[in-house]
Protein backbone atom coordinates (compact mmCIF):
# COMPACT_ATOMS: atom_id res chain seq x y z
CA UNK A 1 0.00 0.00 0.00
CA UNK A 2 2.75 2.43 0.93
CA UNK A 3 4.85 1.55 -2.10
CA UNK A 4 1.82 1.97 -4.37
CA UNK A 5 1.25 5.47 -2.99
CA UNK A 6 4.93 6.31 -3.42
CA UNK A 7 4.84 5.07 -7.03
CA UNK A 8 1.81 7.21 -7.74
CA UNK A 9 3.43 10.28 -6.25
CA UNK A 10 6.59 9.76 -8.26
CA UNK A 11 4.87 9.09 -11.58
CA UNK A 12 2.16 11.71 -10.90
CA UNK A 13 -0.66 9.67 -12.29
CA UNK A 14 -4.22 10.54 -11.42
CA UNK A 15 -4.66 9.03 -7.93
CA UNK A 16 -7.15 6.16 -7.89
CA UNK A 17 -9.22 5.22 -4.91
CA UNK A 18 -7.38 2.41 -3.16
CA UNK A 19 -9.81 0.30 -1.14
CA UNK A 20 -8.71 -3.14 -0.02
CA UNK A 21 -11.42 -5.72 0.41
CA UNK A 22 -12.52 -6.17 4.04
CA UNK A 23 -10.54 -3.14 5.00
CA UNK A 24 -11.98 -0.50 7.28
CA UNK A 25 -9.27 2.00 6.35
CA UNK A 26 -10.35 5.26 4.76
CA UNK A 27 -9.96 5.58 1.00
CA UNK A 28 -7.28 7.83 -0.44
CA UNK A 29 -8.64 11.33 -1.01
CA UNK A 30 -9.92 12.00 -4.53
CA UNK A 31 -9.46 15.44 -6.03
CA UNK A 32 -12.50 17.76 -6.05
CA UNK A 33 -14.98 17.28 -8.91
CA UNK A 34 -14.73 20.78 -10.32
CA UNK A 35 -11.11 20.41 -11.42
CA UNK A 36 -10.17 18.65 -14.62
CA UNK A 37 -6.92 18.91 -16.56
CA UNK A 38 -8.27 21.58 -18.91
CA UNK A 39 -9.37 23.98 -16.22
CA UNK A 40 -11.82 24.72 -13.46
CA UNK A 41 -15.58 24.98 -13.87
CA UNK A 42 -17.42 26.44 -10.95
CA UNK A 43 -20.68 28.40 -10.72
CA UNK A 44 -20.97 28.45 -14.49
CA UNK A 45 -17.57 30.03 -15.01
CA UNK A 46 -14.70 28.21 -16.73
CA UNK A 47 -11.10 29.34 -16.31
CA UNK A 48 -7.93 27.58 -17.34
CA UNK A 49 -6.07 27.89 -14.07
CA UNK A 50 -6.43 28.95 -10.46
CA UNK A 51 -7.05 32.72 -10.28
CA UNK A 52 -4.31 35.03 -9.15
CA UNK A 53 -4.90 36.01 -5.56
CA UNK A 54 -5.23 39.71 -4.76
CA UNK A 55 -7.46 39.53 -1.68
CA UNK A 56 -4.92 39.60 1.15
CA UNK A 57 -7.27 41.45 3.51
CA UNK A 58 -9.73 38.57 3.51
CA UNK A 59 -7.04 36.05 4.36
CA UNK A 60 -3.46 35.29 3.41
CA UNK A 61 -1.75 32.08 2.27
CA UNK A 62 0.16 30.20 4.95
CA UNK A 63 3.89 30.84 4.62
CA UNK A 64 5.80 27.56 4.06
CA UNK A 65 8.09 28.38 6.98
CA UNK A 66 5.04 28.63 9.25
CA UNK A 67 3.69 25.31 7.98
CA UNK A 68 7.08 23.76 8.62
CA UNK A 69 6.94 24.89 12.24
CA UNK A 70 3.37 23.61 12.70
CA UNK A 71 3.59 20.11 11.19
CA UNK A 72 5.57 18.36 13.98
CA UNK A 73 2.77 19.31 16.38
CA UNK A 74 0.24 17.49 14.22
CA UNK A 75 2.42 14.45 13.60
CA UNK A 76 4.32 13.33 16.67
CA UNK A 77 4.17 16.10 19.29
CA UNK A 78 0.43 16.01 19.72
CA UNK A 79 0.20 16.50 23.48
CA UNK A 80 -2.20 18.75 25.33
CA UNK A 81 -0.23 21.69 26.76
CA UNK A 82 -2.20 21.47 30.01
CA UNK A 83 -1.14 17.87 30.72
CA UNK A 84 1.36 18.22 33.50
CA UNK A 85 2.46 14.64 33.96
CA UNK A 86 4.28 13.54 30.81
CA UNK A 87 6.66 14.60 28.05
CA UNK A 88 3.88 15.23 25.51
CA UNK A 89 2.35 17.87 27.77
CA UNK A 90 5.69 19.45 28.70
CA UNK A 91 6.94 19.84 25.14
CA UNK A 92 3.55 21.18 24.05
CA UNK A 93 3.58 23.71 26.87
CA UNK A 94 7.10 24.79 25.93
CA UNK A 95 5.99 25.37 22.36
CA UNK A 96 3.01 27.46 23.51
CA UNK A 97 5.18 29.60 25.76
CA UNK A 98 7.76 30.14 22.99
CA UNK A 99 4.99 31.22 20.65
CA UNK A 100 3.59 33.55 23.30
CA UNK A 101 6.97 35.24 23.60
CA UNK A 102 7.21 35.57 19.81
CA UNK A 103 3.80 37.27 19.59
CA UNK A 104 4.65 39.56 22.51
CA UNK A 105 7.96 40.58 20.95
CA UNK A 106 6.22 41.76 17.79
CA UNK A 107 3.96 44.19 19.66
CA UNK A 108 6.40 45.28 22.36
CA UNK A 109 4.59 43.58 25.23
CA UNK A 110 5.46 41.01 27.87
CA UNK A 111 4.46 37.35 27.28
CA UNK A 112 2.32 37.41 30.43
CA UNK A 113 -0.01 39.89 28.73
CA UNK A 114 -0.94 37.66 25.76
CA UNK A 115 -4.02 35.43 25.79
CA UNK A 116 -4.64 33.06 22.88
CA UNK A 117 -8.17 33.00 21.47
CA UNK A 118 -9.84 31.55 18.40
CA UNK A 119 -9.43 34.72 16.36
CA UNK A 120 -9.74 38.47 16.33
CA UNK A 121 -13.55 38.23 16.43
CA UNK A 122 -13.42 36.39 19.75
CA UNK A 123 -10.80 38.82 21.07
CA UNK A 124 -13.03 41.75 20.10
CA UNK A 125 -15.99 40.16 21.84
CA UNK A 126 -14.00 39.57 25.02
CA UNK A 127 -12.68 43.14 24.97
CA UNK A 128 -15.90 45.01 24.31
CA UNK A 129 -18.43 42.90 26.19
CA UNK A 130 -16.02 41.64 28.84
CA UNK A 131 -14.74 45.08 29.89
CA UNK A 132 -18.17 46.67 30.01
CA UNK A 133 -19.73 43.81 31.95
CA UNK A 134 -16.89 43.93 34.47
CA UNK A 135 -17.19 47.67 35.10
CA UNK A 136 -20.96 47.84 34.60
CA UNK A 137 -21.67 49.55 37.92
CA UNK A 138 -19.60 52.64 37.25
CA UNK A 139 -19.16 52.80 33.46
CA UNK A 140 -22.11 52.82 31.07
CA UNK A 141 -20.75 54.43 27.89
CA UNK A 142 -18.71 53.12 24.95
CA UNK A 143 -17.18 55.13 22.12
CA UNK A 144 -16.40 53.50 18.80
CA UNK A 145 -16.31 54.51 15.12
CA UNK A 146 -18.69 53.90 12.23
CA UNK A 147 -16.03 52.07 10.22
CA UNK A 148 -15.24 49.34 12.73
CA UNK A 149 -15.34 45.65 11.94
CA UNK A 150 -18.77 44.00 12.11
CA UNK A 151 -17.88 42.04 15.28
CA UNK A 152 -17.17 45.22 17.25
CA UNK A 153 -20.32 46.94 15.95
CA UNK A 154 -22.42 43.89 16.72
CA UNK A 155 -20.99 43.61 20.24
CA UNK A 156 -21.81 47.29 20.79
CA UNK A 157 -25.36 46.72 19.53
CA UNK A 158 -25.66 43.83 22.00
CA UNK A 159 -24.50 46.17 24.78
CA UNK A 160 -27.05 48.75 23.69
CA UNK A 161 -29.80 46.15 24.06
CA UNK A 162 -28.57 45.53 27.59
CA UNK A 163 -28.89 49.22 28.43
CA UNK A 164 -25.43 50.66 27.83
CA UNK A 165 -24.97 53.78 25.70
CA UNK A 166 -22.80 53.70 22.60
CA UNK A 167 -21.47 56.63 20.56
CA UNK A 168 -20.52 55.85 16.97
CA UNK A 169 -18.01 58.49 15.88
CA UNK A 170 -18.36 59.58 12.26
CA UNK A 171 -15.33 59.66 9.98
CA UNK A 172 -14.18 62.32 7.56
CA UNK A 173 -14.21 61.66 3.83
CA UNK A 174 -10.64 60.36 4.01
CA UNK A 175 -11.56 57.74 6.63
CA UNK A 176 -9.87 59.30 9.67
CA UNK A 177 -11.74 60.24 12.82
CA UNK A 178 -11.88 63.77 14.17
CA UNK A 179 -9.83 63.92 17.38
CA UNK A 180 -11.63 66.97 18.79
CA UNK A 181 -14.94 65.19 18.33
CA UNK A 182 -13.56 62.21 20.25
CA UNK A 183 -12.35 64.48 23.03
CA UNK A 184 -15.79 66.07 23.30
CA UNK A 185 -17.62 62.73 23.40
CA UNK A 186 -15.63 61.31 26.35
CA UNK A 187 -17.75 61.42 29.50
CA UNK A 188 -16.94 60.56 33.12
CA UNK A 189 -18.77 57.26 32.71
CA UNK A 190 -17.01 56.21 29.47
CA UNK A 191 -15.76 52.68 29.95
CA UNK A 192 -14.04 51.96 26.61
CA UNK A 193 -12.82 53.62 23.43
CA UNK A 194 -12.50 51.19 20.53
CA UNK A 195 -10.83 52.29 17.28
CA UNK A 196 -9.33 49.88 14.76
CA UNK A 197 -5.75 50.53 13.75
CA UNK A 198 -5.92 49.65 10.04
CA UNK A 199 -9.30 49.40 8.36
CA UNK A 200 -9.84 46.15 6.50
CA UNK A 201 -11.86 47.70 3.66
CA UNK A 202 -10.11 50.95 2.84
CA UNK A 203 -6.71 50.42 4.46
CA UNK A 204 -6.67 53.72 6.35
CA UNK A 205 -4.37 53.95 9.39
CA UNK A 206 -5.96 55.87 12.27
CA UNK A 207 -3.83 58.30 14.38
CA UNK A 208 -3.26 55.76 17.15
CA UNK A 209 -0.72 57.73 19.20
CA UNK A 210 -2.94 60.81 19.41
CA UNK A 211 -5.99 58.74 20.39
CA UNK A 212 -3.86 56.97 23.00
CA UNK A 213 -2.80 60.32 24.44
CA UNK A 214 -6.40 61.50 24.71
CA UNK A 215 -7.43 58.26 26.41
CA UNK A 216 -4.54 58.51 28.87
CA UNK A 217 -5.54 62.08 29.67
CA UNK A 218 -9.07 61.07 30.56
CA UNK A 219 -7.99 57.68 31.98
CA UNK A 220 -10.26 55.66 29.65
CA UNK A 221 -9.25 52.15 28.53
CA UNK A 222 -8.30 52.07 24.85
CA UNK A 223 -9.05 48.97 22.78
CA UNK A 224 -7.88 48.52 19.22
CA UNK A 225 -8.55 45.84 16.63
CA UNK A 226 -5.06 45.37 15.17
CA UNK A 227 -5.86 42.30 13.06
CA UNK A 228 -4.91 44.03 9.81
CA UNK A 229 -2.11 46.08 11.37
CA UNK A 230 -0.05 43.31 12.98
CA UNK A 231 3.17 42.63 11.17
CA UNK A 232 2.42 45.30 8.58
CA UNK A 233 2.93 48.59 10.42
CA UNK A 234 4.94 49.13 13.59
CA UNK A 235 2.69 48.22 16.54
CA UNK A 236 3.91 49.35 19.98
CA UNK A 237 1.51 49.01 22.85
CA UNK A 238 3.37 51.51 25.05
CA UNK A 239 3.61 54.22 22.42
CA UNK A 240 -0.03 53.80 21.49
CA UNK A 241 -1.11 53.46 25.14
CA UNK A 242 -3.53 50.62 24.37
CA UNK A 243 -5.02 48.56 27.16
CA UNK A 244 -6.48 45.85 24.93
CA UNK A 245 -5.52 44.72 21.44
CA UNK A 246 -7.04 42.05 19.21
CA UNK A 247 -4.70 40.11 16.93
CA UNK A 248 -5.44 37.60 14.22
CA UNK A 249 -3.29 34.78 12.88
CA UNK A 250 -4.52 34.32 9.35
CA UNK A 251 -3.86 37.90 8.22
CA UNK A 252 -0.09 37.56 8.76
CA UNK A 253 0.48 34.37 6.76
CA UNK A 254 -0.41 32.13 9.68
CA UNK A 255 -3.11 29.49 10.16
CA UNK A 256 -6.83 30.21 10.41
CA UNK A 257 -8.64 29.68 13.69
CA UNK A 258 -6.17 31.40 16.01
CA UNK A 259 -5.85 34.88 17.39
CA UNK A 260 -4.60 36.62 20.47
CA UNK A 261 -5.69 39.28 22.90
CA UNK A 262 -3.23 41.66 24.52
CA UNK A 263 -4.30 42.79 27.99
CA UNK A 264 -2.24 45.38 29.76
CA UNK A 265 -0.98 44.55 33.25
CA UNK A 266 0.16 47.99 34.38
CA UNK A 267 -2.37 49.52 34.93
CA UNK A 268 -4.31 46.27 35.03
CA UNK A 269 -7.45 46.00 32.92
CA UNK A 270 -9.99 43.42 34.04
CA UNK A 271 -12.52 41.60 31.85
CA UNK A 272 -15.33 39.19 32.50
CA UNK A 273 -14.57 35.92 30.66
CA UNK A 274 -16.93 34.90 27.85
CA UNK A 275 -15.80 31.24 27.86
CA UNK A 276 -16.11 29.50 31.21
CA UNK A 277 -14.33 26.26 31.92
CA UNK A 278 -11.08 24.92 33.33
CA UNK A 279 -9.41 28.29 33.86
CA UNK A 280 -6.85 28.04 31.06
CA UNK A 281 -5.22 31.24 29.76
CA UNK A 282 -5.46 32.96 33.16
CA UNK A 283 -9.19 32.23 33.37
CA UNK A 284 -9.89 34.71 30.58
CA UNK A 285 -10.37 32.08 27.87
CA UNK A 286 -10.91 28.51 29.01
CA UNK A 287 -10.43 25.64 26.62
CA UNK A 288 -7.48 23.60 25.38
CA UNK A 289 -4.94 25.82 23.69
CA UNK A 290 -4.47 24.45 20.12
CA UNK A 291 -0.71 23.92 20.08
CA UNK A 292 -0.14 23.62 16.31
CA UNK A 293 -2.14 26.78 15.59
CA UNK A 294 -0.43 28.68 18.36
CA UNK A 295 3.00 27.58 17.14
CA UNK A 296 1.99 28.68 13.66
CA UNK A 297 0.94 32.11 14.87
CA UNK A 298 4.19 32.50 16.82
CA UNK A 299 6.28 31.53 13.81
CA UNK A 300 4.27 33.93 11.63
CA UNK A 301 4.88 36.78 14.10
CA UNK A 302 8.59 36.08 14.23
CA UNK A 303 8.77 36.04 10.44
CA UNK A 304 6.77 39.27 10.28
CA UNK A 305 9.24 40.97 12.57
CA UNK A 306 12.17 39.92 10.38
CA UNK A 307 10.51 40.62 7.05
CA UNK A 308 8.45 43.75 7.81
CA UNK A 309 10.82 46.25 6.25
CA UNK A 310 11.52 44.18 3.14
CA UNK A 311 7.82 43.43 2.62
CA UNK A 312 6.78 47.03 3.06
CA UNK A 313 9.28 48.31 0.51
CA UNK A 314 8.16 45.73 -2.02
CA UNK A 315 4.45 46.13 -1.46
CA UNK A 316 4.75 49.93 -1.73
CA UNK A 317 6.36 49.61 -5.17
CA UNK A 318 3.70 47.08 -6.23
CA UNK A 319 0.92 49.39 -5.06
CA UNK A 320 2.38 52.28 -7.09
CA UNK A 321 2.68 49.97 -10.08
CA UNK A 322 -0.97 48.90 -9.76
CA UNK A 323 -2.39 52.38 -9.26
CA UNK A 324 -0.30 54.07 -11.93
CA UNK A 325 -0.92 51.23 -14.35
CA UNK A 326 -4.68 51.61 -13.99
CA UNK A 327 -4.66 55.41 -13.96
CA UNK A 328 -2.57 55.61 -17.14
CA UNK A 329 -5.11 53.70 -19.17
CA UNK A 330 -8.47 54.87 -17.77
CA UNK A 331 -9.85 57.91 -16.04
CA UNK A 332 -12.63 58.20 -13.50
CA UNK A 333 -10.74 56.11 -10.94
CA UNK A 334 -11.19 57.20 -7.31
CA UNK A 335 -9.18 55.87 -4.38
CA UNK A 336 -11.40 55.46 -1.32
CA UNK A 337 -9.71 56.64 1.84
CA UNK A 338 -6.71 58.82 2.58
CA UNK A 339 -3.68 58.21 0.36
CA UNK A 340 -1.19 59.52 2.94
CA UNK A 341 -2.29 57.62 6.03
CA UNK A 342 -2.75 54.24 4.44
CA UNK A 343 -1.38 50.74 4.68
CA UNK A 344 0.34 50.09 1.37
CA UNK A 345 -1.08 46.63 0.72
CA UNK A 346 -4.72 47.72 0.57
CA UNK A 347 -6.04 49.60 -2.45
CA UNK A 348 -9.78 50.27 -2.65
CA UNK A 349 -10.73 51.77 -6.02
CA UNK A 350 -14.06 52.97 -7.37
CA UNK A 351 -14.56 53.09 -11.12
CA UNK A 352 -17.09 55.67 -12.28
CA UNK A 353 -19.91 54.69 -14.67
CA UNK A 354 -19.27 50.97 -14.19
CA UNK A 355 -21.45 48.51 -12.29
CA UNK A 356 -19.59 46.64 -9.56
CA UNK A 357 -21.16 43.18 -9.83
CA UNK A 358 -20.61 42.99 -13.58
CA UNK A 359 -17.03 44.16 -13.17
CA UNK A 360 -16.37 41.41 -10.64
CA UNK A 361 -18.06 38.80 -12.85
CA UNK A 362 -15.78 39.81 -15.69
CA UNK A 363 -12.64 39.64 -13.56
CA UNK A 364 -12.84 35.90 -13.19
CA UNK A 365 -9.09 35.26 -13.40
CA UNK A 366 -8.37 37.67 -10.56
CA UNK A 367 -9.48 36.96 -7.01
CA UNK A 368 -10.47 40.34 -5.60
CA UNK A 369 -13.36 41.44 -3.48
CA UNK A 370 -15.72 44.35 -3.34
CA UNK A 371 -16.66 45.33 0.17
CA UNK A 372 -15.36 43.07 2.90
CA UNK A 373 -15.80 39.30 2.98
CA UNK A 374 -18.08 39.59 6.00
CA UNK A 375 -20.62 41.78 4.23
CA UNK A 376 -20.41 40.41 0.71
CA UNK A 377 -23.43 38.14 1.19
CA UNK A 378 -25.82 41.09 1.24
CA UNK A 379 -26.48 43.35 -1.73
CA UNK A 380 -26.09 46.56 0.23
CA UNK A 381 -23.07 48.72 -0.50
CA UNK A 382 -20.48 48.55 2.22
CA UNK A 383 -21.27 50.52 5.37
CA UNK A 384 -17.67 51.70 5.54
CA UNK A 385 -17.92 53.42 2.18
CA UNK A 386 -21.27 54.87 3.17
CA UNK A 387 -19.66 56.29 6.32
CA UNK A 388 -16.99 57.92 4.15
CA UNK A 389 -19.74 59.74 2.31
CA UNK A 390 -19.16 58.01 -1.02
CA UNK A 391 -22.13 58.21 -3.44
CA UNK A 392 -24.27 55.07 -3.82
CA UNK A 393 -23.23 54.44 -7.41
CA UNK A 394 -19.51 54.80 -6.63
CA UNK A 395 -19.86 52.65 -3.51
CA UNK A 396 -21.38 49.86 -5.59
CA UNK A 397 -18.46 49.80 -8.00
CA UNK A 398 -15.64 49.63 -5.47
CA UNK A 399 -13.02 46.92 -5.77
CA UNK A 400 -10.49 46.12 -3.07
CA UNK A 401 -7.06 44.95 -4.26
CA UNK A 402 -4.98 43.31 -1.55
CA UNK A 403 -1.25 42.99 -2.19
CA UNK A 404 0.92 40.78 0.00
CA UNK A 405 4.29 39.14 0.50
CA UNK A 406 3.79 36.59 -2.25
CA UNK A 407 2.39 38.89 -4.96
CA UNK A 408 4.62 39.22 -8.02
CA UNK A 409 5.07 42.04 -10.51
CA UNK A 410 3.66 39.87 -13.30
CA UNK A 411 0.48 39.28 -11.28
CA UNK A 412 0.05 43.01 -10.74
CA UNK A 413 0.57 43.71 -14.45
CA UNK A 414 -1.92 40.98 -15.36
CA UNK A 415 -4.47 42.38 -12.90
CA UNK A 416 -4.04 45.88 -14.35
CA UNK A 417 -4.50 44.56 -17.89
CA UNK A 418 -7.63 42.58 -17.04
CA UNK A 419 -9.22 45.37 -14.98
CA UNK A 420 -8.63 47.99 -17.67
CA UNK A 421 -9.99 45.69 -20.39
CA UNK A 422 -13.12 44.94 -18.38
CA UNK A 423 -13.78 48.55 -17.37
CA UNK A 424 -13.37 49.79 -20.96
CA UNK A 425 -15.70 47.06 -22.24
CA UNK A 426 -18.37 47.89 -19.66
CA UNK A 427 -18.09 51.62 -20.25
CA UNK A 428 -18.51 51.18 -24.00
CA UNK A 429 -21.79 49.39 -23.34
CA UNK A 430 -22.96 52.02 -20.88
CA UNK A 431 -25.40 54.70 -22.09
CA UNK A 432 -24.57 56.80 -19.01
CA UNK A 433 -20.95 57.01 -20.10
CA UNK A 434 -22.02 58.11 -23.58
CA UNK A 435 -23.99 60.96 -22.05
CA UNK A 436 -21.02 61.96 -19.91
CA UNK A 437 -18.74 61.97 -22.94
CA UNK A 438 -21.17 64.29 -24.69
CA UNK A 439 -20.81 66.65 -21.75
CA UNK A 440 -24.15 66.10 -19.98
CA UNK A 441 -23.95 66.31 -16.19
CA UNK A 442 -25.65 63.16 -14.90
CA UNK A 443 -26.62 64.66 -11.56
CA UNK A 444 -28.73 67.34 -13.24
CA UNK A 445 -30.90 64.94 -15.22
CA UNK A 446 -34.57 64.82 -14.27
CA UNK A 447 -35.43 61.17 -14.76
CA UNK A 448 -38.97 60.85 -16.16
CA UNK A 449 -41.13 58.39 -14.29
CA UNK A 450 -42.67 55.59 -16.35
CA UNK B 1 30.25 35.93 22.65
CA UNK B 2 33.09 34.95 20.33
CA UNK B 3 32.06 32.63 17.49
CA UNK B 4 33.97 29.70 18.93
CA UNK B 5 34.92 27.34 16.12
CA UNK B 6 32.44 28.89 13.68
CA UNK B 7 34.69 30.16 10.93
CA UNK B 8 33.26 32.48 8.34
CA UNK B 9 32.01 30.55 5.27
CA UNK B 10 34.23 30.45 2.20
CA UNK B 11 33.14 31.97 -1.09
CA UNK B 12 32.48 28.60 -2.67
CA UNK B 13 30.32 27.51 0.29
CA UNK B 14 28.23 30.64 -0.04
CA UNK B 15 27.82 30.11 -3.78
CA UNK B 16 26.88 26.48 -3.23
CA UNK B 17 24.19 27.50 -0.73
CA UNK B 18 22.86 30.10 -3.17
CA UNK B 19 22.66 27.62 -6.02
CA UNK B 20 21.01 24.99 -3.80
CA UNK B 21 18.34 27.44 -2.69
CA UNK B 22 17.56 28.43 -6.27
CA UNK B 23 17.48 24.75 -7.31
CA UNK B 24 14.96 23.94 -4.56
CA UNK B 25 12.93 26.98 -5.57
CA UNK B 26 12.64 25.62 -9.12
CA UNK B 27 11.12 22.39 -7.76
CA UNK B 28 8.26 24.14 -5.96
CA UNK B 29 5.00 23.61 -7.75
CA UNK B 30 3.13 26.60 -6.32
CA UNK B 31 3.72 29.68 -8.49
CA UNK B 32 3.66 32.29 -5.70
CA UNK B 33 5.89 30.34 -3.31
CA UNK B 34 8.37 29.56 -6.10
CA UNK B 35 8.69 33.17 -7.17
CA UNK B 36 8.95 34.33 -3.56
CA UNK B 37 11.72 31.84 -2.74
CA UNK B 38 13.74 32.86 -5.81
CA UNK B 39 13.28 36.55 -5.17
CA UNK B 40 13.95 36.41 -1.44
CA UNK B 41 17.12 34.35 -1.95
CA UNK B 42 18.51 36.80 -4.48
CA UNK B 43 17.63 39.85 -2.38
CA UNK B 44 18.93 38.36 0.88
CA UNK B 45 22.27 37.36 -0.63
CA UNK B 46 22.58 40.74 -2.33
CA UNK B 47 21.88 42.59 0.95
CA UNK B 48 24.34 40.47 2.92
CA UNK B 49 27.12 40.87 0.34
CA UNK B 50 28.42 43.87 2.28
CA UNK B 51 28.84 42.01 5.59
CA UNK B 52 32.44 41.71 6.78
CA UNK B 53 32.22 40.71 10.47
CA UNK B 54 32.87 36.92 10.62
CA UNK B 55 30.35 36.52 13.49
CA UNK B 56 27.58 38.05 11.39
CA UNK B 57 28.70 36.17 8.29
CA UNK B 58 28.53 32.76 9.96
CA UNK B 59 25.18 33.63 11.57
CA UNK B 60 23.75 34.59 8.17
CA UNK B 61 25.23 31.45 6.60
CA UNK B 62 23.75 29.09 9.17
CA UNK B 63 20.43 30.92 8.87
CA UNK B 64 20.60 30.33 5.12
CA UNK B 65 21.33 26.63 5.63
CA UNK B 66 18.36 26.28 8.00
CA UNK B 67 16.13 27.95 5.41
CA UNK B 68 17.43 25.51 2.79
CA UNK B 69 16.33 22.57 4.95
CA UNK B 70 12.88 24.13 5.44
CA UNK B 71 12.57 24.75 1.70
CA UNK B 72 13.51 21.16 0.83
CA UNK B 73 10.90 19.74 3.21
CA UNK B 74 8.20 22.13 2.03
CA UNK B 75 8.93 21.35 -1.62
CA UNK B 76 7.99 17.74 -0.88
CA UNK B 77 4.88 18.68 1.14
CA UNK B 78 3.61 21.06 -1.54
CA UNK B 79 4.14 18.48 -4.27
CA UNK B 80 2.18 15.86 -2.33
CA UNK B 81 -0.87 18.12 -2.17
CA UNK B 82 -0.46 19.98 -5.45
CA UNK B 83 -3.81 20.88 -7.03
CA UNK B 84 -4.40 19.31 -10.44
CA UNK B 85 -4.95 22.69 -12.03
CA UNK B 86 -2.04 25.06 -11.64
CA UNK B 87 -2.14 28.77 -11.01
CA UNK B 88 -3.24 30.71 -14.06
CA UNK B 89 0.15 32.40 -14.16
CA UNK B 90 1.73 29.00 -14.89
CA UNK B 91 -0.72 28.18 -17.66
CA UNK B 92 0.43 29.28 -21.11
CA UNK B 93 -0.78 30.80 -23.30
CA UNK B 94 -3.01 33.39 -21.67
CA UNK B 95 -6.29 34.06 -23.48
Amino acid sequence: MASKLLLQTLTRRKPTTIIRRFSTAAAVATPPDYEDPSGITMKGVKISGRPLYLDMQATSPVDPRVLDAMLPYYLSRYGNPHSRTHLYGWESENAVETARAQVAALIGASPKEIIFTSGATESNNISVKGVMHFYKDKKRHVITTQTEHKCVLDSCRHLQQEGFEVTYLPVESDGLIDLDRLRKEIRPDTGLVSVMAVNNEIGVVQPMEEIGKICKEFNVPFHTDAAQALGKIKVEVDKWNVSLMSLSGHKIYGPKGIGALYMRRRPRIRVEPQMNGGGQERGIRSGTVPTPLVVGMGAACELAMKEMEYDERRIKSLQDRLLNGIREKIDGVVVNGSMERRYVGNLNLSFAYVEGESLLMGLKEVAVSSGSACTSASLEPSYVLRALGVDEDMAHTSIRFGIGRFTTEEEVDKAVELTVKQVVKLREMSPLYEMVKEGIDIKQIQWAQH
Amino acid sequence: MAASGLAAPTRSEVLQLYRSLLRVARQLCDYNIREYTKRRTMDAFRDNKKLTDPCQLSAAFSDGKAQLEVAKRQAVVYSLYAPKVKSIMDVKPWN
